[in-house]
């Protein structure tokens, strides 16, 4: 579990394996659905997610990776490249600077 | 973890073998474009490709001739495969450990193993000259980081310890000295290793592809695929033996075993019929990402919901080698992102019907597994669980979302 702030959220990162595939994808995605909240979306691989990250986006297979590559910085966990709940309620509480546990 | 996520067992084992994976795999990914320049190159210009063949059919040359300006082209085939691409793959690698001093070294010391079989005339018919040399893909993925890391640890040696004023000249002789080094290492010492290597590993993959089991591989790449070890599996292993074998025969059914979006397709196809209803609507978005956009991916999840599905994606894999080993098809580069798009650009004029029907093949006999498994949705109803349960409501929640993305 992961407590996210979304207020506080400003850089937001979208992993995948080798961070040209699946995580350009769902970037794309994501940057549409956050422009007006002003924050920064960006893909990456597992493996070399920047340090300045407010939150990480991956794969539940990926997770343990991604906590591993970026020690301090949220890591939440999704199924469904499209339409998963826990991005959804990501989203929802970038947008409106609400606080989840995710 | 959220409860939507089930617990994966041994999830330390294997977030360890995916980043070992991902390390080779990192060395040959970003390089894609340049194999599939070369591809494209190959496909088009040699004696049985795209431009020869379709002067043939129209008349304008004889069965037997070609036309001048593709043997012209066809010029660049060698020294990209050869050259180009291992070395490349040694640029990467030394980047990876050692930015791009590391980079540098990296690249020179490739250099080295490459040409070590006429060096030392290796091998039952040594090459007489450069241009009869092969490329050296397993050597770059070797010595590229190995170098590089090499050159890491004398820098971080000498770090802090220069006369200001010889730092320049300091740094450019400790990475000449090394690479000019691991080049030799490269020739007498790796070259013969990694040739000897590739040559038990090439008799291998051969017996298998002449007896008819290469099928079997299905059944650890489509598992492997499903956990996330996808590219680790495709690019760390399978691309770099494939262009090896493309550069002798012209194509490899290496670029085929796990890139062929039909497996997925297939499952799918029986999560769309058959699979949990509240699952149902986010199908054929996935379906669009995944055969024509090639982010294999997105299906994945759908198989881990349903574990017992991986037997019909081993079926349906398999089912498309056995097609392809027996009629002798092959790709010629990696089909990168595994499209049905990226395999009809690949794929040689005299294979590609046959290509395309394998697909479907494996697609076909996937989803028939697939829905037998999932038995035709007639327990779908009693089976919810908990987890099906919240995805129910979040499906229907972003049905629409999904679908407008795609």
């Amino acid at each position: 579990m992961a407590t996210i702030d979304g207020s506080s959220v400003k850089k937001l990162i979208v992993a995948c394996d080798a961070g040209m595939g699946s995580s350009v994808m769902l970037a794309s995605t994501l940057k549409k659905q956050l422009a007006k909240s002003g924050v920064t979306v960006e893909h990456s691989p597992v493996a070399n997610i920047p340090s300045d990250a407010d939150v990480v986006v991956t794969q539940s297979g990926l997770a343990d990776r991604a906590r591993h590559a970026a020690p301090g910085v949220p890591v939440v966990p999704f199924q469904l490249f499209m339409g998963d709940p826990q991005i959804t309620k990501l989203v929802k509480a970038i947008q409106n600077g609400e606080t989840v546990e995710l | 973890m959220s409860d939507f996520t089930p617990v994966a067992a041994g999830t330390g084992i294997r977030a360890r073998v995916q980043r070992g994976g991902a390390f080779l795999a990192g060395m040959i990914m970003p390089n894609l474009g340049a194999f599939i320049a070369w591809g494209l190159i190959t496909a088009l210009f040699i004696p049985n490709g795209w431009i020869n063949e379709i002067a043939r059919a129209t008349g304008s040359i004889g069965a037997d001739e070609t036309v001048g300006f593709a043997d012209q082209a066809l010029t660049l085939v060698g020294p990209m495969i050869v050259w180009l691409l291992p070395i490349l793959i040694g640029y990467t690698g030394g980047r990876m450990v050692h930015g791009n001093r590391g980079a540098v070294v990296g690249a020179v010391a490739t250099i080295g193993v490459i040409v070590s079989p006429l060096a030392l005339q290796l091998g039952a018919t040594p090459p007489a000259s450069v241009a009869e040399l092969g490329p050296q893909f397993l050597g770059a993925l070797i010595i590229g980081p190995v170098t590089a890391l090499l050159l890491k640890l004398i820098d971080r040696a000498i770090d802090g310890r220069l006369k200001a004023g010889f730092e320049m000249l300091i740094d450019n002789f400790t990475a000449g000295i090394t690479g000019g080094v691991m080049a030799l290492v490269g020739v007498f010492l790796l070259g013969p290793v990694v040739f000897w290597i590739a040559d038990i590993f090439g008799v291998f993959v051969k017996g298998l592809v002449s007896a008819n089991l290469l099928p079997l591989v299905s059944v650890v790449i489509e598992p492997a695929k499903v956990l996330f070890l996808n590219n680790a599996l495709n690019h760390g292993v399978l691309t770099p033996i494939g262009a090896d074998q493309a550069a002798e025969a012209g194509k490899s059914i290496m670029f085929m075993l796990e890139s062929n979006p039909g497996p997925g397709l297939g499952i799918l196809t029986a999560m769309l019929l058959f699979g949990p209803r509240a699952i149902r609507p986010t199908v054929p978005a996935a379906m669009v990402v995944h055969f024509l956009g090639g982010i294999h991916e997105i299906y994945f999840p759908y198989v881990l919901m349903k574990p017992i599905l991986i037997i019909a994606a081993i079926a349906g894999g398999a089912s498309g080698v056995l097609w392809f080993s027996i009629f002798n098809l092959g790709l010629v580069a990696p089909a990168s992102p595994g499209s049905i798009f990226a395999w009809i650009v690949v794929s040689p004029p005299s294979d590609l019907l046959l290509n395309m029907v394998g697909i479907l093949l494996a697609a076909a006999v996937a989803a028939i597994v697939g829905s037998v498994l999932l038995g035709f949705g007639r327990n779908e109803a009693s089976s919810l669980d908990l987890d099906e349960a919240k995805a129910q409501s979040a499906g229907n929640k972003y049905k629409k979302p999904a679908q407008a993305d795609a």
